[in-house]
């Protein structure tokens, strides 16, 4: 079976053919068994591969990639190691969701209140000829940083964190509550005195990347102190 | 899910690697069948690799534009479409009727020794393997497929049809 229209079948299935063609082939399927016959075994062919389901591969790939993001880098087995995170300059990081307590918080606050003036006024201060300690691996930030698209998306988890933290933040203890308010005000001022700064001179790449840092951070924060009620209900 | 999604992207582009070890668990399979169909079930582990330390270092360029499901997906292909290049893959074509699985058991004939319909996708020649992968389960149009190899869409959709008849006797497994 191989007639004019066997070629063309193809194209009717995906309604890709003119509407003239499509009568006259319509015509010819109503008089061609074959044609019929093959018409709805390419359609079968068509759902057989929307049907196909993905499979993971066999072995996780995961630590291979993780190696070649940050080589070298990475103590074994440590939170600390994994790629983009493991920066000369940050504090030790708490593991994944893992609970914190009242101190660590007091402590991480510092820190981030020391880093964020700092990178703030090394900015502002004209010492944009020494380039910011970054991974080499690590994506170029100022370019999606800066971009409407990245913002709304942070803004959203930002608001949508907020929100749930508002809800079950009754289930934490008031000192902790306080501890966390405090961090989150820290990080708004660093937020805000960095998006300031950015007016200024909107191309400026470490001012960016500290923006993109801190607003980490933020949702980090956030996460942690959802999760830390989450625990206690 | 979007939403996680998106802060997931926005934290990984600013160098959240855990941000992005969530986005690799979220899209893997999808990569390693794309990568699997188009190119060689041996090449498909280090290609998957390689397409996601390549998402990692372009992530600065992901505009927020489509999903970054969408985004990495098509960055999946062109990384593929390039390793075949490197590889020197002969772009396969049908002629005249040729049937690239005759002589291949069909599951009609002997199902015992019938292929897998993934195997016989596997064994289809590389060009009407890639224009079916790319247009029947990856959802590309002939226009872009025909842009992402380099040919006239006339020559796609001639490739998808080939590749189709020749899927036919595949169906039931």
């Amino acid at each position: 079976m191989n007639d004019q229209w066997t070629d063309r079948l193809s194209e009717y299935v995906d309604g890709e053919l003119a509407r003239g063609e499509r009568a006259a082939l319509e015509a010819h399927l109503a008089a061609c068994a074959d044609c019929r016959a093959t018409l709805e075994e390419l359609r079968k062919v068509v759902a057989r591969a929307k049907a196909l389901e993905d499979r993971p591969p066999g072995v996780d790939l995961w630590p291979g990639i993780d190696a070649r993001l940050t080589p070298g880098r990475r103590p074994a087995g440590s939170p600390l190691g994994r790629p983009g995170v493991s920066r000369d300059a940050t504090p030790p990081r708490l593991p994944w969701r893992v609970s914190f307590s009242a101190p660590q918080l007091i402590a991480a606050s510092v820190a981030l209140m020391l880093l964020a003036g700092g990178g703030v006024w090394l900015a502002l201060h004209g010492r944009r000829t020494t380039p910011p300690v970054q991974e080499a691996t690590r994506p170029p930030a100022p370019a999606q940083v800066q971009n409407a698209g990245w913002r709304s998306g942070i803004d959203a988890a930002v608001a949508q964190l907020e929100h749930a933290l508002e809800k079950s933040q009754g289930r934490l203890d008031t000192s902790t509550v306080r501890v966390v308010r405090q961090n989150l005000a820290v990080i708004d001022k660093a937020i805000g005195e960095a998006q300031r700064a950015l007016k200024a001179d909107p191309g400026n790449a470490y001012l960016n990347l500290h923006l993109a840092d801190t607003m980490r951070r933020k949702i980090e924060l956030l996460r942690r102190a959802n999760a830390l009620a989450a625990a206690q209900s | 899910m979007a939403d996680a999604e998106a802060a997931d992207t926005a934290l990984a582009a600013s160098g959240d690697g855990s941000a992005f070890e969530r986005l690799y668990r979220t899209h893997v399979a999808r990569v390693h069948s794309l990568v699997r169909r188009m190119l060689d079930a041996d090449e498909a582990d280090d290609l998957t690799q390689d397409v996601f330390v390549r998402a990692w270092q372009k992530l600065g360029t992901f505009r927020g534009e489509s999903a970054f499901g969408t985004w990495l997906h098509r960055l999946a292909v062109n990384v593929v479409l390039a390793r075949r290049k490197t590889l020197g893959v002969e772009r396969g074509r049908f002629h005249g009727g040729e049937d690239p699985l005759a002589g291949m058991p069909g599951p009609r004939e002997t199902p015992e020794m019938s292929l897998d319909f993934e195997e016989a996708l596997a064994r289809l020649p590389d060009g009407a393997r890639q224009v079916f992968v790319l247009h029947d389960v990856a959802g590309y149009r002939h226009e872009e497929i025909a842009r992402m190899l380099g040919v006239v869409p006339g020559t796609s959709k001639s490739q998808l049809h080939h590749a189709r008849m020749a899927l036919r006797r595949h169906l039931d497994r």
